[in-house]
């Protein structure tokens, strides 16, 4: 069995994140070079010494949308030519998990020498109009298998996924709405968030009329702009910056499942996949489920969090939504696993896997001021589908 | 719209005619097919073979809003996750027809059905195959 050697070798040494709203009153890119500057600078460095860039810039729409650089999109290259810096590195992640991804690009550029100092940014945005109409109406190349069908749209997606899940352990919308309730009381505490002192009510959520059965409207996460960054280095630098390191101590990334139709998502191609993704996780990083103080949970879709659950091992298959409804997840008791502490995407907007990293870099670093919870050394972030993204593992010195 | 990988599929299908890709060399189905197959690894393409369309459900949704031009008036509808028998587990979605959605469970027998589309074409649609009373 060989071991990750790039096991705790990088560190995340300083963050930003900008408000997160439904639509920005500056445009992405104007964001992005004020967001990456704070962060540079809370890093306690300068932009001049930053000379690594990476992201993935992905627009998560299925709409009829124009993508354009530096306004709907912002890429490592654009925003490096922005802040003014000729970088060593800048590089893109393509793919799912856009979060992992990322980071495992920033760890791989820094162990390798390729960069000493790498800004990670991700940048989200809000077109105006419907985030998913599509105005389509011939469907060709992929899109002809499901199209015509009128399976189409995210929502879809999960819901058939879901149904699946919800028909064969008799799981109950009492029990999900405890998710989203989880995760709009800890986003309704973070200043930055979208919704920020607006909770909602398991009754709110169960009174929610259904978009695709048994999916509604609360389930999914809310389009946003929005921009976080942060900054990395390898470990022997990050002693000497002012913020207590935090560690990358694993990373895993989904490997391909079998092929399906366009956005055709059994949920036993998502538990077999996510638990190889979650074996090789615990291997790279030499800790268990029972080591983890805050797993943080990806929830772009609500029943994600059932899914990371079960793969990653905190509960049995077919048993998170007890788990939930017991109050497994209430991150205000002892005994709860504080997986939606940050929010989630559900209590941010449609930050991605971001409010999972974030939350894992503020309360291991020390510095998430009236939330912070004691004795945090080890944090996992998730993001996208157990089948699709990936997770991260971060430490921390105790 | 049809194209090279797809034609036989779409022309079986105007004919309410199910056919599935399987791979020349292995044999084993793959849909959609693909220009290599995951199973084998080979290049010679796939043959669509005819298929007796018969399938369990697997899941289902409710489709109450939709983001596409010409599925307004149709909302709401019923869609079906079916997975064919003897198909190295393919699974096809298509709208449930001729059919009480209260009588959706996982595993219920299913067969293919197909709607027409305008422009003559069908897609895939399925109905529930009639249950002996329990």
């Amino acid at each position: 069995v060989s071991s990750w050697d790039a096991r705790n070798k990088v560190a995340v040494v300083g963050y930003a994140q900008s408000p997160i709203q439904k639509h920005a009153p500056v445009t992405l890119g104007v964001l992005a070079a004020q967001t990456a500057r704070a962060a540079i600078a809370d890093a306690g460095l300068t932009p001049a010494q930053v000379d690594g860039f990476v992201t993935s810039s992905l627009f998560p729409t299925a709409g009829s949308h124009a993508v354009e650089d530096g306004v709907s999109t912002v890429s490592a290259e654009w925003l490096a030519s922005h802040l003014g810096v000729q970088p060593r590195f800048a590089m893109g992640f393509q793919g799912m998990g856009q979060l992992p991804g990322s980071v495992s690009l920033a760890v791989n550029a820094l162990v390798a020498g390729s960069a000493d100092y790498v800004v990670l940014h991700r940048a989200l945005h809000n077109p105006q109009g419907s985030y998913h109409g599509n105005s389509m109406t011939r469907a060709s190349g992929f899109q002809q298998w499901s199209v015509p069908q009128g399976f189409f749209g995210p929502l879809a997606t999960i819901a058939l996924t879901h149904n699946e899940y919800v028909q064969r352990y008799g799981a109950s919308r009492e029990a999900m709405a405890q998710v989203i309730v989880e995760a709009r009381k800890n986003g309704a505490r973070i200043p930055w968030s979208v919704w920020h002192d607006k909770p909602l009510t398991a009754h709110e959520y169960l009174a929610a009329p259904m978009i695709n059965d048994p999916i509604c409207r609360f389930d999914c996460d809310m389009p946003v702009d929005g921009v976080a960054v942060f900054v990395l280095t390898r470990a022997d630098r990050a002693r000497d910056l002012p913020h207590r390191p935090v560690y990358v101590s694993a990373i895993s990334r989904s490997q391909p499942s079998r092929r399906r139709l366009p956005l055709h998502w059994p949920l036993d191609d998502i538990m077999s996949v996510g638990e190889d993704t979650a074996r090789r996780l615990w291997s790279d990083a030499g800790v268990g489920p029972e080591n983890v103080q805050l797993p943080q949970l990806y929830d772009g879709f609500s029943p994600f969090i059932y899914y990371w659950l079960e793969t990653l091992g905190f509960c049995k298959v077919g048993e998170a939504h007890e788990f939930v409804l017991d109050g497994g997840i209430d991150s205000d008791t002892a005994s709860g696993l504080p997986v939606l502490s940050g929010g989630g995407a559900l209590g941010n907007g449609r930050m991605h896997g971001v409010p999972q990293m974030l939350e894992c870099y503020l309360q291991l670093s020390g510095r998430a001021g009236p939330r912070q919870r004691p004795g945090v050394t080890v944090g996992l972030a998730c993001h996208s589908s157990p089948h699709l993204g990936g997770a991260v593992i971060y430490s921390a010195e105790a | 719209v049809p194209d090279e990988l797809s034609a036989p599929f779409w022309q079986a299908a105007s004919e309410e005619r199910l056919v599935i890709p399987r791979c020349r060399t292995c044999a084993v189905a793959t849909f959609p097919p693909d220009v290599l197959c995951s199973a084998c690894g080979c290049a010679e393409g796939f043959e669509f073979v005819p298929h007796h369309g018969a399938g369990t459900v697997r899941s289902w949704t409710v489709m109450r809003q939709s983001f596409l031009p010409g599925f307004e008036d149709d909302v709401p509808f019923v869609l079906v996750d079916v997975e064919l028998t003897d198909a190295d587990g393919v699974r096809l979605i298509g709208r449930l027809v001729h059919s009480d959605q209260s009588d959706l469970r996982l595993g219920a027998p299913a067969h293919i059905a197909w709607e027409l589309l305008p422009g003559d074409l069908r897609a895939p649609a399925f109905e529930l195959t009639e249950r002996s009373v329990s």
